[in-house]
């Protein structure tokens, strides 16, 4: 009975049976050892089969001891060893603690199920998300196309006011009447920056290409850029700009471009101050430069501008009002180019802002 | 469920290669195949149903046998509760019907990827399906449906000691949402349980997946 237990011991138990010798070499290894250490176990030093080796396992039959050996699958396993002595040399056996095993085991599957359901949850929410700004979008779509014929209808009379009725109107009327449209002109831009913005982000910006010049693009924005700039007597300082190369572009948004950085510049520039206007081509792109002498950015400023509702420059020096979308639908409309925007100021010495179309979007 | 058996031999032979990846626990060759499905543009319900849901009853049924281990079941569940993040990015990009659906393991339920798929069938038919996992305290599950207010809650039970939990969980919803329908279903109604469920007003036994989308069906606005 004691011979078939050993024997079942020996060959079939999920116990690390290894035969030592004086020198503590392993000189008979049993199946299972042999599966888990690999078959070069036998005739190797217990000291060689650890992983780190700072203690002996132990004189014989003083005890349990942990024991860390390198596994045939190359990972490290820890096993509890208790020592035998034997006639000649001893007998070491090892196993693994089964309960520590067990909870290594739940824990493990219990992580994966967490980051399973986190990873539902978060392309859950991601979804939401989605559906949330395709509202939104819509959202403002509607509004602002429904606010946009009324605030006409203000312009339009209050223009219509102006014209017919202004001489027989008192100055302070006729100033009221003046702000009034003022404050019409910058609502109807505000609802076009909404407008604007929510075609681009319901990803519905669609862009007529064809082959356009810098002098082109520059052509369409330059008479209204010099009225802005006259306005507010600034100059506006032109740099002649190529028509000999063509790129396949939408001209009219990049006057939108060309037209809100010239206004933004305009804006941030004192009455007397210069506007510089010009294009280049390098290797690659071709760049629009608008150049002011205003109060500059600082660089926590550059770095939110083309974000939305990036307000917290400068303020403007006639009081214009923006809510900081102008910068950010430019910022879509290059990019929807393939091309990128990005500004260069330090503050006080005024901003340039820069805009690269690259030839790989289509030169002819 | 039955296979897929109008897709023919090599639907029969992925999934074999598929299964026996999975019996080996080998994570990688099982995504290689999943991701080859998925590739293929294979319906999402028919990948439910004619390989995941397959699969892991093949295994359970070996497990019940005493032909795998438990630990072979655990890391097939948990490689398959993996692959299931594959499916995600399609799966939340369904056109949606305005239905919301909680589902929930009950507390003390280890095996709750019958419930992610339950859930994730809700979302398949376009409704949005909130997915609660396993050993989920009902105080949670309840704060959920005060937040969400679904349409629906249903509760998903795999092994049989998991009934009483899943009878207390619809007590509770019953007793403080009085209205909002309760859907129970899942393998351990093979032995029993169903009459002691429906005894809660309110609550309905659905034996299997194509029963529950018949429902999530005539409960769908456009249902006539």
């Amino acid at each position: 009975m004691a011979e078939a237990a050993l024997a079942y011991l020996w060959d079939t138990a999920p116990v690390l049976a290894l035969r030592l010798d004086e020198q503590d070499r392993v000189i008979a290894a049993n199946p299972h050892a042999q599966r888990v250490l690999g078959p070069a176990v036998v005739g190797r030093a217990l000291a060689e089969l650890a992983v780190s080796f700072t203690r002996a396992p132990g004189a014989p039959n003083d005890g349990v001891h942990w024991l860390s050996l390198n596994t045939a699958s190359g990972l490290p396993e820890s096993f509890q060893f208790r020592r035998f002595a034997l006639t000649e040399g001893g007998l070491a056996l090892g196993s693994l603690d089964f309960l520590e095993q067990e909870r290594l085991r739940t824990e493990v599957l219990g992580l994966n199920r967490e980051l399973s359901d986190l990873t539902r949850q978060l392309h859950l929410a991601n979804a939401e998300l989605r559906e949330l700004n395709q509202l939104k979008n819509q959202f403002l779509g509607m509004a602002a196309h429904d606010l946009r014929k009324p605030v006409g209808v203000i312009m339009t009379y209050s223009e219509f006011v102006l014209d017919e009725a202004g001489p027989a109107l008192s100055a302070e009327h006729r100033k009221f009447l003046q702000t009034c449209l003022a404050a019409a002109v910058g609502m109807k831009r505000l609802i076009d920056d909404f407008l604007d913005l929510s075609v681009i982000e319901s990803g519905k910006l669609r862009l007529e290409l064809t082959p356009a010049t810098a002098a082109d693009i520059l052509g369409g924005a330059t008479d209204i850029a010099r009225l802005v700039a006259a306005k507010k007597k600034v100059t506006l300082i032109e740099a002649p700009a190529d028509a000999s190369r063509r790129l396949r572009v939408d001209a009219s948004k990049l006057q939108q471009v060309v037209l809100n950085l010239v206004g933004n510049a305009v804006e941030h520039s004192q009455p007397g101050q210069r506007v510089w206007l010009s294009s280049l081509w390098d290797d690659q792109n071709l760049v629009f430069a608008v150049r002011d002498e205003g109060p500059g950015l600082t660089a926590e400023a550059q770095g939110r501008l083309f974000q939305p509702f990036a307000s917290g420059g400068p303020r403007k020096t006639g009081g214009e009002r923006s809510v900081g979308l102008g910068l950010l639908i430019t910022r879509k409309i290059v990019e929807a180019h393939g091309g990128r925007i990005w500004v260069e100021s330090i503050p006080g010495q005024g901003a340039t802002f820069r805009f690269a179309l690259p030839v790989q979007a289509g030169a002819r | 469920m039955s296979p897929n058996t109008t897709s023919g031999t090599a639907t029969n032979e992925a999934y074999a290669r598929y299964l026996e990846a999975l019996l080996a626990g080998d994570r990688q060759r099982c995504r290689r195949e999943f991701e080859a499905w998925l590739a293929a543009g294979t319906d999402l319900r028919t990948l439910y149903q004619d390989f995941i849901q397959r699969s892991l009853y093949e295994v359970g049924e070996l497990w019940e046998r005493g032909r795998v281990s438990v630990a072979t079941e655990h890391l097939a569940t948990a490689i398959t509760e993996s692959l299931l993040s594959l499916v995600y990015p399609r799966l939340f990009n369904q056109p949606h019907v305005g239905r919301t659906a909680v589902v929930t393991c009950t507390a003390n339920e280890y095996h709750q990827i019958g419930g992610k798929m339950v859930a994730d069938l809700f979302e398949l038919n376009g409704w949005r399906g909130y997915f609660l996992g396993a050993s989920t305290p009902a105080c949670d599950l309840l704060h959920l449906i005060e937040e969400k207010r679904p349409d629906v809650v249903a509760l998903s039970v795999t092994v049989y000691f998991g009934m009483e939990g899943l009878l207390r969980t619809a007590a509770e919803i019953r007793s403080q949402f009085p209205t909002v329908p309760i859907l129970v279903g899942g393998q351990a109604f093979r032995w029993g349980g169903r009459e002691r469920a429906e005894q809660i007003g309110g609550v309905q036994y659905l034996p299997s997946l194509t029963e529950l989308e018949s429902w999530m069906q005539s409960h769908s606005p456009h249902a006539t």
